[in-house]
């Protein structure tokens, strides 16, 4: 038994599909209007069937609503993943009416220039090439991918001899068990990662560039630490950092007579994660900025020296904003690192402890997954954190498209 | 050119036919083609290589065995390890060494057959001699579920206290602490001693789970309903008791004062062995298993160690303490030989003399009475005594080994100590080895944010409850 029933829904969203296309497309002949208005209502119509076909429509049934507990966040989700189904479905549907409406073909044909290989079987000929690719991407990506949207409705333990459905409680759980935290502490270690890592790195890159002698074997000792794992480098540091035992505190402690609690107090376990991913991330990134600052047309700089501008207003207004598609590619890079490959260094260095306070959402996801044997609850905390990187890399591309210069 | 492909399919399938029955025909063991026993277990250091040496010494008596000694890591990479290669279907060792939280699962798991089922009725298999009635009943019957011995006992432990006596004697107190009490009182007097820099701190030890439940038991309470999960299955993990609250304020006290040394790490075994092992705190609590390690350690460093019961709480009366230690589950569908081989050897691994012998490597009780009784009258040539630098059995002196080595008797003493009641027992319930890490984390937070322990202790309850709900749900259907 259903709140609202599925059909109701349906239907629902399919006027509302229309509605909504047709003021989209209302300035154009009456022709595109109609293809609009069915267009629409068959995306609102199919776009609700994306997710909650395969979840038999579980957010909206009488019974689960009936817990006063969870039948709000329910709902909550049971909407998003419609409007998601349908925004997915009507973007498709918008960008083919678009097409056809302007007289385009839906399919573009390329450009031919001399040369380019034309043949019949051509568009065939391209497929086989590209066959393999689209196989390995379907084996290894997509299937898993939907795997995981499946194993996240279901409670899943390893080696268990069966499964049940359960509608969206693992995501409904994650946000209730102090998931906040866990992504603070995500995005304040990324954040610690990328900055203390990146601006180093163009410290040290910008000193490794100076023209001195054997500057190229200071250069290629410097790039080392990127051939070490994290779990590598997390040992090392581990070693280093040992509270009772570590070299660092044996100096620090000759120094000035006080010992760090390196590992096992907060916010000193977070910072020992930052630095030791830092260092560990530090040869790639001064790898990177070593071949911008070679880059960097030195003209520029004997300009700006001759019209009188200081060392430092040179780096800030003529290096640094040369840099910009560099340290743009590197805060991508560095911020999926923190993300996702720091996960060897907290594995060794704190075990996401003390607590639970420097486990970062992917920690979790192996603390509950593995751990606690939660496949689906994992397979639910591994969705959040795709789309959150998703959606970081995208606000990325978006806010710094305009800032960036490529060339002069 | 037909001719000579026709030629070579010829000959390939042949050999592929041969092929095929030179594999059918290593099907029964034998010198020649001895049949493999992976063993996989926990130990790498000396006490790997005593039962490596042990393997050696079965395959020398049964050569169509080849027994091979795998230690892939602590107890819990076995528990997953086997876990996740029997989930995708691939190569699970023969012989898994599972630890007392795996019980539960172990038996739902259904990846392996009961010990007593492989002996059948039998008084010896391969030659070697069952005689299970001869294992101290405090092990066998905790490994038993409904009268039947799902797994061969080997090696069995209990929590232990060990004192640094030159440093307690250095402030005039010559007896180990046996109470919460009495350590906290013991600590405040070292106190001195670690302002002046002279040593770490008071105590050191693991922040693991098992001493927790240890302290449960004393106090005779459950850790899960159900009488620990003995009376039926159990459904809920009691965290919220005023015992549990006890240990969590106890923990806090010696945090708060700094006589807990807190190496940031939970599960440090070696980290917390090695200050005590070097004379920088004086109280140290480990497993009755890690004896001859620390004895070892203090001989290096010089000086004396005492040893006693687990420390109580001294609003109750000792109720007894939990064992830990592991068992070794053998895999269901095995060839039948193959399993035979498998039990033969660990028939073999705890037969009397071995047992003892293996005792006098780790600290392990003596699981079996006749070693016990062994121990106590030896005589010269008894090639008993496990040499750690040879790797290799040399003759224990004088006739009563626990005469001179009486921190060996603190393991065993406290066995019989401990009164037969279901809190003494021990917990048994399906997510025992997930619910561990989760109580450790919740105390951790407690402990070193002096924080109030209710408050943290009912969500980890709400936590390990849903866990334990779902993993009831997908094994037994309730």
């Amino acid at each position: 038994m259903f709140v609202i029933s599925p059909l109701v829904i349906t239907l629902a969203m399919a006027l509302a599909g229309a509605a909504v296309f047709y003021v989209l497309f209302r300035a154009h002949a009456m022709g595109t209007r109609l293809w609009a208005l069915g267009g629409g209502a068959a995306a609102g119509a199919i776009g609700t069937q994306v997710f909650m076909q395969p979840l038999g429509y579980c957010s909206f049934e009488t019974e689960r609503l009936a817990d006063p507990e969870t039948a709000t966040a329910d709902v909550i989700f049971g909407i998003i993943l419609i409007a998601v189904g349908v925004l997915l479905v009507g973007a498709l549907v918008h960008w083919f009416i678009s097409r056809v409406s302007s007289g385009q073909r839906v399919i573009p044909r390329p450009d031919f220039y001399p040369g380019t290989f034309t043949s019949r079987f051509a568009p065939l000929l391209a497929a086989v090439f590209l066959l393999p690719t689209i196989i390995t991407l379907i084996v290894f990506h997509y299937y898993p991918l939907t795997q995981t949207f499946r194993v996240a409705t279901r409670i899943v333990r390893l080696g268990a001899p069966r499964t049940v459905f359960t509608c969206m409680n693992n995501f409904i759980g994650i946000f209730n068990d102090g998931y906040w935290y866990t992504l603070f502490i995500t995005v304040a270690i990324a954040v610690g990662v990328v900055v203390v890592g990146m601006s180093i790195a163009l410290l040290i890159a910008q000193m490794a560039n100076q023209p001195i002698r054997g500057a190229n074997i200071y250069r290629a000792l410097l790039i080392w630490p990127v051939a070490i794992s994290p779990v590598v480098a997390g040992v090392l540091l581990q070693l280093l950092l040992n509270p009772v035992t570590g070299v660092v505190n044996h100096l620090i402690e000759g120094a000035v007579g006080v010992r760090v609690p390196w590992l096992g107090v907060m916010p000193w376990a977070a910072i020992s994660i930052i630095l030791t991913a830092a260092w560990n991330q530090s040869g790639f990134n001064i790898l990177f900025y070593i071949a911008g600052l070679q880059n960097v047309d030195n003209e520029l700089l004997e300009a700006a020296a001759i019209d009188g501008a200081n060392p430092f207003q040179a780096f800030f207004r003529i290096t640094l904003p040369l840099l910009s598609p560099f340290t743009f590619f590197l805060i991508v890079t560095n911020t999926i690192y923190a993300f996702f490959h720091t996960f060897g260094v907290i594995d060794v260095l704190t075990q996401g402890g003390p607590a639970r306070d420097t486990a970062t959402a992917m920690y979790m996801v192996y603390v509950v997954g593995v751990e606690s044997k939660n496949l689906g609850r994992g397979a639910a905390q591994s969705i959040v954190l795709f789309v959150m990187v998703v959606g970081i890399t995208i606000l990325q591309f978006r806010s710094s498209r305009d800032r960036i210069t490529y060339g002069v | 050119m037909f001719r000579k492909l026709l030629t070579s399919l010829f000959v390939l399938s042949s050999l592929m036919v041969l092929s095929v029955s030179v594999a059918s025909a290593q099907e029964t063991c034998s010198a020649d083609a001895p049949c493999d026993i992976v063993v996989s277990q926990a130990f790498s250091d000396h006490r790997g290589d005593w039962i490596a040496d042990v393997a050696a010494r079965f395959n020398a008596e049964y050569p169509q065995f080849n027994v091979i000694i795998e230690s892939p890591g602590a107890y819990r990479a076995i528990f997953d390890n086997y876990i996740l290669a029997a989930d995708s279907g691939g190569d699970t060792p023969e012989i898994a060494q599972f630890f007392e939280a795996g019980l539960e699962f172990a038996t739902d798991s259904g990846y392996f057959k009961p010990a007593d089922e492989i002996i059948a009725g039998r008084e010896e298999v391969l030659g070697q001699e069952v005689a299970f009635d001869d294992i101290i009943p405090v092990i066998s019957s905790y490994y038993s579920i409904d009268g039947v011995l799902t797994s061969v006992p080997w090696n069995t432990s209990i929590s232990t206290s060990y004192a640094n006596m030159d440093l307690l004697g250095s402030v005039g107190i010559e007896e180990v602490p046996s109470t919460w009490d009495e350590l906290i009182a013991t600590c405040e007097t070292l106190q001195p001693l670690v302002d002046a820099g002279e040593i770490e701190g008071c105590a050191a030890w693991p922040f693991d789970n098992w001493f927790t439940e240890g302290w449960l038991a004393q106090m005779n309470q459950f850790l899960v309903d159900n009488e620990n999960g003995r009376a039926g299955r159990a459904t809920e993990v009691l965290l919220t008791t005023d015992e549990i609250v006890s240990i969590a304020d106890f923990y806090r006290e010696m945090y708060r004062n700094g006589y807990y040394v807190y190496t940031g790490t939970r599960r440090d075994w070696g980290g917390t062995r090695a200050l005590f092992g070097q004379g920088q705190v004086a109280f140290h609590i480990s497993s009755s298993a890690s004896a001859r390690n620390i004895l070892e350690d203090a001989n290096a460093t010089g000086f004396e160690v005492g040893t006693g019961f687990l420390i109580h709480n001294d609003d109750y009366e000792n109720n007894g303490n939990v064992l830990g230690g592991a068992t070794m589950w053998i895999t269901d569908g095995l060839d039948p030989e193959v399993e035979d081989g498998a039990m033969a050897f660990l028939l073999f691994l705890n037969n009397t003399e071995n047992s003892a012998s293996h005792h006098t490597a780790s600290g392990y009780v003596p699981i079996r009475f006749s070693s016990v009784e062994l121990l106590q009258n030896l005589e010269p040539g008894n090639e008993l005594f496990w040499d750690i630098e040879t790797s290799s059995r040399i003759d224990i002196e004088g006739s009563n080994w626990f005469e001179t080595n009486p921190n060996y008797l603190t393991g065993s003493e406290q066995f019989a100590a401990s009164n037969v009641n279901n809190a003494a027992a021990g917990a048994k319930f399906g997510t025992f080895r997930e619910t561990r890490d989760i109580i450790e984390i919740g105390m951790e937070e407690i402990m070193l944010n002096d924080a109030e322990p209710l408050p943290i202790l009912e969500s980890t309850k709400a936590e390990l409850d849903a866990l334990l709900e779902e993993y009831n749900l997908l094994y037994v259907g309730e």
